[in-house]
C-alpha cells in the first residue's frame, strides 16, 4: 500500500530560491503569532506559521519554506526538517477536499478497511493519491481521537462519524 | 571543568578522575572500551544509538554512559553478560535496516559499525523482512551518499551545525522513514567533508576517493596540511607511490585539529600524482626558447656556472615550502652566493609583528576555551578554517564573546556578539582607537562607525575573565602590526590573559618569517637583482621578463616557469620530510608518504646541490633532520628542537618566540596616526555577504588539479541525475554536457 504521507525528503523536491509573497493581512497574522513567544525564541512560532503557509498556499511548498526561513531567521533545512516530521503538513499539492480516514485500532476493528476500499474504489485512486480533477485526496492517518464513533474520517476540518459505505456515498456526493 | 578529583569505580578498580567528566570517556581511557556510534566528544550529546549502556549501582535499568557525568563514589560495571546482551540486541536493531554490503562499501575495513558488530554484536540476523533500500547517489561533487547504510546517529548533522555553522545536512521525515539528506538534495556549502569524516558507517563517502582502493591496503602517513596556516594534521593514505586520499582520522591520528579538515586539505591532493607535474629538469638555453629536458647533473652545473660570477643574486622562497627548504635557500644566498638579497614571496610580512610581540601566540585549544576574541580583518572561515571552527565553538559551547571588525559582513558574523562594520581599508584606524581612547573621535569618523560601538568593544574587553585573543588578518600595515603586537599590557589584568593569533595566508608563513631572518621585502629583492633563484612561483611574474637569469623550483608549469631559464622539478609535500610552522607557532612534521614522483627533489636538496657545485658544503648529507638541526642551532625560537621531539602530533610543540616587554613605539604610533588621518573616511562598506566557499573553492595551481574543484569554482551546479557522478554530467566550466 502506498504511504499516505509524502515522504520525499531528498529526491523529488525541486529546489528553488523563489521566496513566496503574502498579502499584508497574512503577514500581520504571522507577526501576531510571533508575539506569543519571547523575541529570542522566534523559532517557537514555526509550527503555527507552517499551518498558515499550508492554508495560504495549499501545501507547504518550496517558496513558502524559503519565506519562513527568512521570516524567522532560520536555515531552510530547519524549517524543512520540521515540515517533514509532522504528517499534518502536506508536502505535495493536494485535492480540494482532503479525506483523512482513521486507520488506527478502533476504526480498523469497526470496518475501516471496507470504508477505505469503498471510497478509493468510488474515486478511482489509491490512498495517498489525488483524483485527476484535483478534487479529492485520500490519506490514511493515525488515531483522530474519535474512537467512540468509529469508523470515522476527517474531511478538511470536519469529522464524519459512524461511517457506512452508504453514508460515505452521501457525504461525497454533497461535496463539490 | 573543575579541577576537583573524585573517585569512580569501574569494574572493581578505583580511578581518580576530574569531577564532571563524561563516563564514557573515562571508561575508554581506562581500557574498558564501550561501543558507541552517536557519541562524539567534540559534539553535543545525542544518545540515540543506545550502544554505550552500562550498569551503575543504585540506578534503575542500564544507563547510557555518554549522558552520565562522573560523580563521587560512582560504581560502574561494563563487562557483564547483561550489558553484552543489551548491546547485542541494540546492534541487531541497527542492522535490521543496514545492508550487509561491506565487500563493496568504501568504508569496509574501517567502519565503526562493522567493528562493533564483529566484537560486541550478534552476527546472526533474525530479521528476514526486506530492508529499506535506496539507490546510491551524490550529494555534491565531493560527497557521495548511500542512504540505506545510515544508522541515524546524526553525527553529520551535528558536525555541520556545530563545527561549520552551516546546517545543510538534516534528518528529514520521521520514524522508519527518517533519512539524512539536504534540502533540495544538493549540498551547497563549503564542502568541508567533515560529515564524511565522522560518519561511523559508509553512508557519507568521499566521492574523490570513491571505489579507488580498500582502506587496509593504504599506507598511512601522518603529515601536515599544505594549504592553510592552521597546520591541520592529516593522514595521507598512499599505495604504490600514489596518494589516494587524505583523512584527518584514520582512528590512529588525532592532531591538534581532531578530525577536522577543510575542502582543500581533504580533497585537494590530486596534484601530487598529476600527469602535468614537471618531469625532469628543463633548461632554456635561449631566452624565450624551448625548455629542453636535461639531467640533474647538467642542470645543476649549468645553474652554478651561470651564477658563479653574478653578484647580488636574488633568492626568493615561497611560504608554502618547508622550513628546511626556506632555510637552505637562505643559506644558499648568504653562504654560497654571498648575497643578502633574499625574501619570501608573501606580500604579508609578519616581521614587525614578531619583532614587537608582547604576549604569547595562542594555540587552537586556547581559542576554543577563550572568553573574548577580537578579530580584525581577515576571513578565517575561508582561509583559516580550523581557527574559525574553534571560534564558532567558543561562542556556541563556551559562551565566548566574539567581536568582529570587518569591512564585509563575512559569514562568521552569524556567531559574533558584536560586528563592527567599518569602511574598506580602515583597520588601522581601529587599531589606533584600541590603543588609546582619545583617538576615538578621529577613528570613528574614518571607520564610519558610531563612537559608542568602539566604547562597547572596550567594555567587552575590560570585562573579560579568562583568555582574550587578538586575531588579525592580512590587511594591517607594518606600523599597525607593531603597535598591536606590543599592546598586550594595555588589556592584561589579573583575570585576563592576552594572547595573539595572526592569520597569515600560507601554511608556512610563520615558519618562513622565523627561519629566513634578515630577509628583505619581495619588491626590493625583485628590483635589485638581475639573477634569481625562486623556490615556488611568484604571484606576479611579469618582472622576471627583463631579468638575466632565473632558476625556478616548481611542481607545475606556471607563469614563473614560463619566464625561467632553468626549471627544476620540486617535490610536493607528500614526498618530503620537513616541518611547517602554523599560525599558533606550532612546529609540525611533514612526513614522506610516497617516493619522489618523476625526477623531483625536495627544494632544500636542490639548493644544497647548487651550493655544493659552487663549492660550499652545508654538511647536510642528504638528511632533512640535519637541516632541522641547523635551523635549531641558528634560530633562537627553535633552539633545542629536534625531529624526535616533534613526534607526537597530538601534542604540538610551540616555537619559543621572544616575548618583548612594552617598547617605546612613538615613531610607529606617529606614522600610524598620520596614515589614519590621511584616510578618506568616505563610507565605502561592503554590504554583501560573500558566498560560502568563495575563497576555498578558488582554482589555484594546486587545487585545479582535482577535477571536482572546477565544478565548485563554477558555482557547484546541481546535476539532472543525482545517481551519476557530477563529473560526467558537467564539463570543467560547469556547463551541462548532453547525456550520451
Amino acid at each position: 500500500m502506498a504511504s499516505a504521507v509524502a515522504t520525499d525528503f531528498t529526491n523529488k523536491v525541486l529546489f528553488s530560491d523563489e521566496v513566496a509573497e503574502f498579502s499584508p493581512e497574512v503577514v500581520k497574522e504571522m507577526e501576531s503569532h510571533l508575539t506569543k513567544y519571547p523575541p529570542e525564541r522566534k523559532r517557537s512560532a514555526l509550527i503555527p506559521l507552517l499551518f498558515v503557509i499550508q492554508r495560504e498556499r495549499g501545501y507547504v511548498d518550496n517558496p513558502g519554506v524559503n519565506f519562513l526561513a527568512k521570516f524567522l531567521g532560520l536555515e531552510v533545512t530547519d524549517v524543512w526538517e520540521t515540515a517533514t516530521f509532522y504528517s499534518m503538513f502536506n508536502l505535495r499539492k493536494i485535492g480540494k477536499h482532503h479525506i483523512q480516514i482513521c486507520k488506527t485500532l478502533s476504526c480498523k476493528i469497526m470496518g475501516e478497511p471496507g470504508i477505505t476500499d469503498h471510497i478509493c474504489h468510488k474515486l478511482g485512486i489509491h490512498p495517498g493519491e489525488t483524483t485527476e480533477d484535483g478534487k479529492f485526496t485520500v490519506s490514511l492517518v493515525e488515531c483522530l481521537g474519535s474512537c467512540g464513533t468509529a469508523p470515522m474520517m476527517q474531511i478538511g476540518f470536519d469529522y464524519y462519524e459512524n461511517l457506512t459505505p452508504e453514508k460515505c456515498d452521501e457525504i461525497l456526493d454533497k461535496l463539490d | 571543568m573543575s579541577e576537583e578529583l573524585i573517585k569512580v569505580t569501574i569494574n572493581g578498580t578505583e580511578y581518580e578522575v576530574e569531577k564532571g567528566r563524561r563516563l564514557i570517556e573515562v571508561c575508554n581511557e581506562n581500557g574498558c572500551n564501550i561501543p558507541s556510534f552517536c557519541y562524539y566528544s567534540d559534539l553535543q550529546v545525542q544518545a540515540s544509538c543506545r550502544m554505550c549502556l552500562v550498569r551503575i549501582d543504585k540506578m534503575p535499568k542500564l544507563q547510557t554512559s555518554c549522558t552520565i557525568n562522573c560523580t563521587d563514589g560512582m560504581v560502574v560495571t561494563t563487562n557483564t553478560e547483561e550489558i553484552a546482551k543489551a548491546q547485542r540486541a541494540m546492534s541487531e536493531f541497527l542492522l535490521a535496516n543496514h545492508p550487509l554490503d561491506c565487500p563493496v562499501c568504501d568504508r569496509g575495513g574501517e567502519c565503526d559499525l562493522q567493528e562493533t558488530v564483529m566484537s560486541a554484536g550478534n552476527v546472526e540476523e533474525r530479521f528476514h523482512e526486506p530492508k529499506n533500500s535506496f539507490a546510491e547517489k551524490f550529494l555534491s561533487p565531493m560527497v557521495a551518499n548511500d542512504q540505506q547504510r545510515c544508522i541515524l546517529c546524526k553525527r553529520c548533522t551535528r558536525v555541520c551545525d556545530e563545527w561549520m555553522g552551516e546546517t545543510v545536512i538534516e534528518a528529514g521525515n520521521r520514524g522508519v522513514n527518517t533519512v539524512i539528506g539536504t534540502y533540495g538534495g544538493w549540498l551547497n556549502c563549503s564542502q568541508c567533508g567533515n560529515c564524511v569524516e565522522v560518519c561511523p558507517t559508509g553512508t557519507l563517502l568521499d566521492a574523490v576517493y570513491r571505489h579507488e582502493t580498500r582502506p587496509w591496503e593504504l599506507e598511512r602517513t601522518v603529515s601536515t596540511d599544505v594549504y592553510s596556516s592552521d597546520g591541520m594534521q592529516l593522514s595521507i593514505g598512499s599505495r604504490g607511490g600514489k596518494v589516494h586520499r587524505i583523512v584527518a582520522r584514520d582512528r590512529y591520528v588525532n592532531g591538534l585539529n581532531g578530525e577536522f579538515l577543510d575542502v582543500k586539505a581533504r580533497f585537494g591532493h590530486e596534484f601530487v600524482n598529476h600527469p602535468d607535474r614537471i618531469k625532469t629538469p628543463l633548461i632554456r638555453y635561449k631566452k624565450g626558447g624551448k625548455a629542453i629536458p636535461a639531467t640533474w647533473d647538467d642542470a645543476i652545473s649549468f645553474v652554478a656556472d651561470k651564477l658563479k660570477d653574478s653578484k647580488n643574486v636574488g633568492v626568493v622562497a615561497s611560504p608554502r615550502l618547508t622550513n628546511e627548504s626556506i632555510f637552505t635557500l637562505k643559506r644558499l644566498a648568504t653562504e654560497a652566493l654571498n648575497s643578502d638579497n633574499y625574501a619570501v614571496s608573501d606580500a604579508y610580512n609578519l616581521a614587525p609583528f614578531f619583532d614587537n610581540l608582547s604576549a604569547p601566540l595562542c594555540n587552537h585549544k586556547e581559542i576554543r576555551y577563550a572568553k573574548t576574541i577580537l578579530l580584525i580583518g581577515g576571513e578565517p572561515e575561508e582561509e583559516q578554517t580550523y581557527t574559525a571552527k574553534q571560534m564558532r565553538q567558543a561562542v556556541r559551547n563556551g559562551g565566548a564573546k566574539l567581536i568582529i571588525v570587518n569591512d564585509t559582513p563575512i559569514n562568521l558574523i552569524k556567531s559574533a556578539t558584536q560586528f563592527v562594520h567599518v569602511n574598506k581599508g580602515s583597520y588601522e584606524a581601529f587599531v589606533l582607537a584600541l590603543l588609546d581612547k582619545k583617538n576615538d573621535k578621529v577613528s570613528a569618523k574614518k571607520l564610519g562607525v558610531d563612537k559608542a560601538e568602539l566604547e562597547k568593544v572596550r567594555v567587552t574587553i575590560a570585562a573579560t575573565e579568562g583568555d582574550f585573543i587578538i586575531m588579525f588578518g592580512g590587511d594591517l600595515s607594518a606600523e599597525a602590526q607593531a603597535v598591536l603586537a606590543n599592546s598586550a599590557e594595555k588589556f592584561a589584568s589579573d583575570k585576563c590573559k592576552v594572547l595573539y593569533h595572526p592569520l597569515p595566508l600560507y601554511n608556512n608563513s610563520v615558519g618562513a618569517n622565523d627561519v629566513m631572518q634578515g630577509k628583505k621585502s619581495l619588491g626590493e629583492v625583485l628590483k635589485e637583482s638581475k639573477s634569481f633563484i625562486i623556490g615556488g612561483s611568484l604571484q606576479d611574474a611579469n618582472i622576471l621578463e627583463e631579468k638575466d637569469f632565473v632558476v625556478a623550483f616548481e611542481l607545475f608549469e606556471t607563469e614563473t616557469t614560463d619566464k625561467a631559464d632553468v626549471i627544476l622539478p620540486a617535490a610536493s609535500f607528500a614526498e618530503v620530510d620537513g616541518t611547517y610552522t602554523n599560525n599558533a607557532g606550532n612546529v609540525q612534521r611533514v612526513r614522506k608518504a610516497i617516493d619522489f614522483v618523476n625526477q623531483s627533489k625536495p627544494d632544500w636538496l636542490i639548493a644544497d646541490a647548487i651550493a655544493k657545485e659552487l663549492g660550499v658544503d652545508f654538511g647536510y648529507q642528504s638528511s632533512a633532520s640535519a637541516v632541522f638541526k641547523a635551523i635549531a642551532d641558528s634560530v633562537p625560537a627553535y633552539e633545542g628542537l629536534r625531529y624526535p621531539a616533534l613526534k607526537n602530533e597530538s601534542k604540538p610543540v610551540q616555537a619559543k618566540h621572544t616575548i618583548h616587554s612594552a617598547k617605546d613605539l612613538s615613531n610607529e604610533i606617529k606614522a600610524l596616526t598620520e596614515r589614519v588621518e590621511a584616510l578618506a573616511g568616505e563610507t565605502n562598506k561592503n554590504n554583501e555577504t560573500p558566498r560560502i566557499g568563495h575563497k576555498l573553492h578558488r582554482l589555484t595551481t594546486l587545487t585545479s588539479r582535482t577535477p571536482q574543484f572546477h565544478l565548485l569554482a563554477n558555482g557547484n551546479p546541481k546535476p539532472e541525475n543525482l545517481h551519476v557522478s557530477p563529473l560526467k554530467q558537467f564539463d570543467t566550466d560547469g556547463k551541462a554536457v548532453a547525456a550520451s
